[in-house]
């Protein structure tokens, strides 16, 4: 590891206009975290056209501040009204907020808040050292490896979703259809622009981003639109005690590394990883029977994890190109339309940009951990707002924001097809994450194949016999092994959740 | 201390998706198969070329392709009872209320500039699709343009067309 990039990215991540868009960030974040409806991913996309005219550091920095804040923000609702406002704080909820009815809600969420920071930040030292490896061990793949890691990247975000696996490929396939619009990569002919230069550039990421997650999410939520009001339980002063502490570290620490690896694969994300951590504190339990009931390390585990797995997830995007989850897709989005392409040579070519959005997370987890307590019977107080009023308005930023991309009614169009494609595809059970990063990874993917296609004089079979490609085909076929185990284990839990009354939106 | 006994999610039942019927299930599985069907027809008109010099048809026919197949995994899944679709309710009426009102903001932005539309647009979304008052509706819409305008064009710069120029 080269220590001096570090050391100045510590600089980087210290100027004042940094530290303002990483605090600005956070707290976002955190808001969208407690409000359920609108999600990270939905967030960073309607949010990308501001972001044109920052600097690609600070871009990058708020954004993935809106992505950890967001966990942070989630465990609020949870605990405190039992309405998880991401999907990966609803294992939360169990034990949260049983605390919180027998008033111990402060400590639940002091815990949840310290979980989150130590796992954060464990997460962003291993980060440190294990990324500058993986890039360069990433640096040698040539096109057949890109074709295969694609592959593995789409693969895994379509399985380890929550929908159908079938279902999932085949909104993978829509999206990697969409993705050919415009000009071949490689011999510039228009394909499926049925005649408009409209759509001879391709359709931009950004578009597609704000239509499926953003307008689709809105849409979505319309039809659902009766939420009633409920009442917020006094929770007191946000501070652990000292025996919440000695009970919980060691979940904090088991949480913490099962997080970061189930962050790293492909798909895994924070869910996964809160599910997982809560799976592991309850067979670790001298007395499992405590859980469900109110206890502290079913809030300790699962929030170190999620926290953990969001700062891990950032490897594969920052050293291989290829994004974990949806909201990576958005952020490797957010790196192009910055003129910086994601991938093994980001961290020598852009060095300031690497290290500063990494060691800016130090500062985002600590202003996060700092300014969650004294927030949270202000953002309890947000969730006030009727989604009611809160929907139009979002609608509005989106559709000035679309225009401004390129200042084409067209492209609003656009974004209102595809909110509409959103919709419906929520409504057929598929779901829109596996599609986005399809699209995202789409062109790589076509080019990568037909290179090496031509390298292989057409042969498929060199694939598996080159050894960096055949390695990687072998970690293809092994994920298909092993991921219908992991997804065992995520029915049970959800089963568990379920059982306990608690729906995620 | 409050028994453990699991407690139902304040007022979630009534607002749980209800699942969808078989029909729409087996829709689910024919939209790809329909989709993959007119786009390898597509891929048929570019060139297709060979696996050793693969034409611009070839990776759009793979894709397609795959979209059929996965298709008619989904129809062959749903055919042993798979709940993952939700049911088309009511507020579905909303929703392509909205993305039609939506189309109407959009394609009146370049000919009228995007203050009065704006006002229009949240006027009706807040009053008709989210039942606030008129009176709150017609503040909201006037005070959220006016913050949009200052935000966007006075503040970020951004070239929107606009009727009101200072």
């Amino acid at each position: 590891m080269d220590f001096s990039s570090v050391l100045s990215g510590f600089a980087v991540a210290f100027e004042w206009q940094n530290i303002l868009f990483c605090l600005l960030g956070v707290t976002v974040g955190m808001l969208i975290g407690v409000l359920p409806g609108l999600g990270p991913a939905a967030t960073i996309a309607i949010l990308l056209p501001i972001t044109y005219n920052l600097e690609p550091t600070a871009a990058v920095i708020m954004l993935a501040g809106i992505f950890y804040g967001a966990q942070y923000g989630g465990t609020i609702t949870s605990v405190l009204l039992k309405l998880p406002g991401e999907a990966s704080t609803v294992v939360t909820a169990l034990d949260g907020h049983a605390l919180a009815r027998q008033g111990q809600a402060g400590p639940a969420l002091g815990i949840a808040a310290i979980a989150s920071f130590i796992g954060g930040t464990a997460s962003i030292i291993l980060l440190s050292f294990i990324a500058p490896a993986l890039a360069g061990v990433a640096l040698a793949f040539g096109p057949a490896e890109y074709t295969v890691l694609a592959l593995i990247g789409i693969f895994l975000v379509g399985t380890l979703g929550n929908g159908s696996i079938i279902k999932s490929a085949a909104a993978a396939a829509a999206g990697l259809l969409l993705a050919t619009v415009g000009l071949d990569p490689l011999l510039g002919t228009p394909r499926f622009t049925f005649g408009t230069d409209q759509l001879a550039d391709g359709i931009d990421f950004t578009i597609v981003a704000m239509g499926l997650f953003g307008v689709g999410e809105i849409l979505y939520n319309l039809e659902h639109r009766d939420r009633p009001q409920t009442a917020v339980p006094s929770f007191g002063r946000a501070i652990p005690g000292r025996l919440h502490w000695l009970k919980s570290r060691l979940a904090i620490l088991r949480g913490s590394v099962t997080g970061f690896i189930l962050g790293i694969l492909p798909g895994g994300g924070a869910t996964m990883a809160s599910l997982v951590a809560y799976a592991v504190e309850k067979r670790t339990a001298k007395d499992p029977s405590r859980f469900g009931k109110g206890a502290i390390e079913g809030v300790a585990g699962p929030e170190s994890a999620n926290n953990a797995a969001a700062t891990s997830s950032f490897i594969p995007l920052l050293t291989l190109g290829i994004p974990a989850n949806a909201t990576m897709a958005v952020l490797f989005g957010a790196l192009m339309l910055q003129g910086i392409t994601p991938g093994p040579g980001l961290m020598t070519d852009h060095p300031d940009v690497f290290w500063g959005v990494v060691n800016s997370m130090y500062l985002g987890n600590l202003l996060l951990l700092v300014l969650s307590i004294p927030l949270i019977g202000l953002f309890v107080r947000m969730l006030k707002v009727r989604p009611g009023i809160l929907a139009p308005i979002t609608v509005v930023i989106t559709m000035i924001g679309t225009y401004s991309i390129r200042n084409n009614a067209f492209d609003m169009l656009l974004v209102i097809g595809l909110g509409l494609l959103g919709y419906g595809m929520r409504k057929l059970g598929f779901e829109p994450g596996p599609f986005v990063l399809a699209f995202v990874l789409g062109s790589l993917l076509e080019a990568s194949f037909r290179r090496s296609m031509r390298i292989f004089g057409g042969d498929v079979s060199e694939f598996v016999q080159r050894p960096v490609s055949g390695t990687l085909v072998a970690i293809l076929v092994l994920t298909v092994v092993v991921v219908p185990l992991l997804r065992k284990v995520r029915t049970r839990q959800t089963e568990n959740a379920e059982q306990a009354g608690v729906t995620a939106d | 201390m409050v028994d453990g006994e699991p407690e139902a999610a304040h007022g979630e039942e009534s607002e749980a998706p209800r699942a969808g019927g078989r029909v729409q299930s087996v829709i689910a599985g024919a939209i790809p198969v329909l989709l993959g069907a007119v786009a390898a027809w597509l891929s048929f008109g570019l060139n297709i070329g060979s696996l050793t010099e693969p034409g611009p048809g070839l990776w759009p026919l793979i894709v397609a392709g795959l979209l059929v197949a996965s298709g008619i995994g989904i129809i062959a899944v749903t055919a042993r009872t798979r709940r993952d679709t939700e049911a088309f309710t009511r507020g579905t009426v909303a929703v392509l209320a909205a993305a039609g009102g939506l189309a109407v903001y959009a394609s009146l932005y370049e000919i009228v500039g995007f203050e009065v539309p704006t006002v229009l647009l949240l006027f009706a979304w807040l009053r008709l699709l989210s039942r606030e008052s008129w009176l709150m509706s017609a503040i909201l819409a006037v005070a959220v343009t006016a913050v949009a305008y200052a935000l966007f064009i006075i503040g970020l710069n951004v070239p929107l067309p606009h009727l009101i120029a200072f």
